[in-house]
């Protein structure tokens, strides 16, 4: 799966705008959005927000997590244990990434938000390597990781899923079978 | 991975077959031969029954360099052992060698304790001369790293926004097609 695409399934998530226009309620396919008067605040999709926020007709509301705060406060829970902290949203990266280059003027402290987000996913694809490693190496038959994001398993998935299949191929050569039923390659 | 050539015995003779022994000009060669074959040829011929031919271990997977492998897999060069180290290894069980299990084993443990080197490598190593890197892997984990660098860079490529960037395919610029502007 293609980053890209990971990003565009991030833009389904609802974000807060403030209008400087209206308009009546307006029904799409995937739900209804709500009627839009200047200076109401309402709650839209990312990908609408970003739409009117280049048009320069909203300003937009950063979403709760993405405080310097809060965030200090996630880094630091991600690197005091060994598994994966539950984090505010299961896009985090990539709301970060279109938020701050679309509406960075919107979002106080922008630089600081970039740094620690991008500390936590330091922190979180290297806690996923270590598994990763020890999973391999003990040749274990599955494993459980709670609160990964699909970006991060995307960055992994093919590499991951390749040595294992090598891995296994290896491992029937320990138990033969019959030799009709191995395949050509390794 | 099927043209390495394995050192073998013959058990039986082969009559009128003597071309294929290059060091020596007889008509045809005798029992007890030792040559060089195709491991494809060798896994053809071989049949423990009629015992065709023996075949005898590449020095690789022999009591001593399993030894080095089970002390530490990683400072071994695989490539200069032999590219298709684990690929070869997977084909020489046909061969029914009383040290099978060991060779299996070996072979496993390695590609385990190397797995740890080649994801760093191939994770980190972000727009910097890889060749370093690559040198001493074996042709399936530069299988492994090549797959890895295409995740990295893919990342890489949309985090600093390049993804939705339109670039001219490379091969029409190498072509060099004249343009609008130079007419």
């Amino acid at each position: 799966m293609d980053p890209s695409e990971v990003e565009f399934l991030s833009e389904k998530e609802i974000v807060t705008i403030i209008p400087n226009f209206s308009l009546d309620k307006i029904y799409l396919i995937g739900g209804d959005l709500g009627p839009f008067n200047p200076g109401l605040p309402v709650e839209v999709p990312v990908w609408l927000a970003l739409n009117l926020k280049q048009r320069q007709k909203c300003r937009i509301v950063p979403p709760d997590w993405m405080d310097v705060v809060k965030l200090e406060e996630i880094r630091d829970q991600e690197r005091k244990e060994e598994t994966f902290a539950p984090i505010p949203s299961p896009y985090y990266m990539e709301l970060t990434k279109l938020l701050l280059n679309h509406a960075s003027d919107n979002i106080p402290k922008a630089d600081e938000i970039r740094t620690l987000v991008k500390d936590i996913w330091d922190t979180r694809v290297a806690k996923l390597r270590l598994s990763a490693d020890s999973f391999i190496s003990l040749q274990e038959a599955h494993a459980k990781l709670d609160n990964l994001t699909l970006m991060e398993i995307n960055t992994t998935r093919m590499f991951l899923l390749d040595s294992l299949n090598y891995m296994y191929k290896l491992r029937t050569n320990m138990h033969p079978g019959s030799d009709a039923a191995r395949s050509q390659d390794y | 991975m099927d043209t390495n050539s394995l050192p073998c015995r013959t058990e039986t003779a082969f009559p009128r077959l003597g071309f294929l022994e290059k060091s020596s000009d007889t008509r045809h060669i005798p029992e007890g031969t030792k040559m060089e074959m195709p491991l494809w040829l060798a896994k053809g011929l071989y049949e423990r029954k009629r015992r065709v031919l023996s075949v005898e271990l590449p020095k690789v997977y022999r009591e001593g360099w399993r030894t080095v492998f089970s002390a530490d897999p990683t400072v071994v060069d695989l490539h200069k052992m032999g590219p298709y180290y684990y690929g070869l290894g997977s084909q020489l069980l046909h061969f029914h060698n009383p040290e099978n299990p060991e060779i299996a084993q070996a072979v496993l443990q390695t590609f385990i304790g190397r797995f740890r080197r080649t994801m760093d490598a191939a994770q980190n190593a972000y727009n910097e001369d890889t060749s370093a890197l690559v040198e001493p892997l074996d042709s399936l984990e530069r299988a492994l790293f090549k797959v890895g660098q295409n995740g990295l860079n893919a990342f890489q490529r949309w985090e600093t926004g390049r993804a939705s960037h339109l670039t001219a395919s490379s091969l029409v610029l190498n072509y060099r097609k004249r343009k609008i502007t130079d007419l």
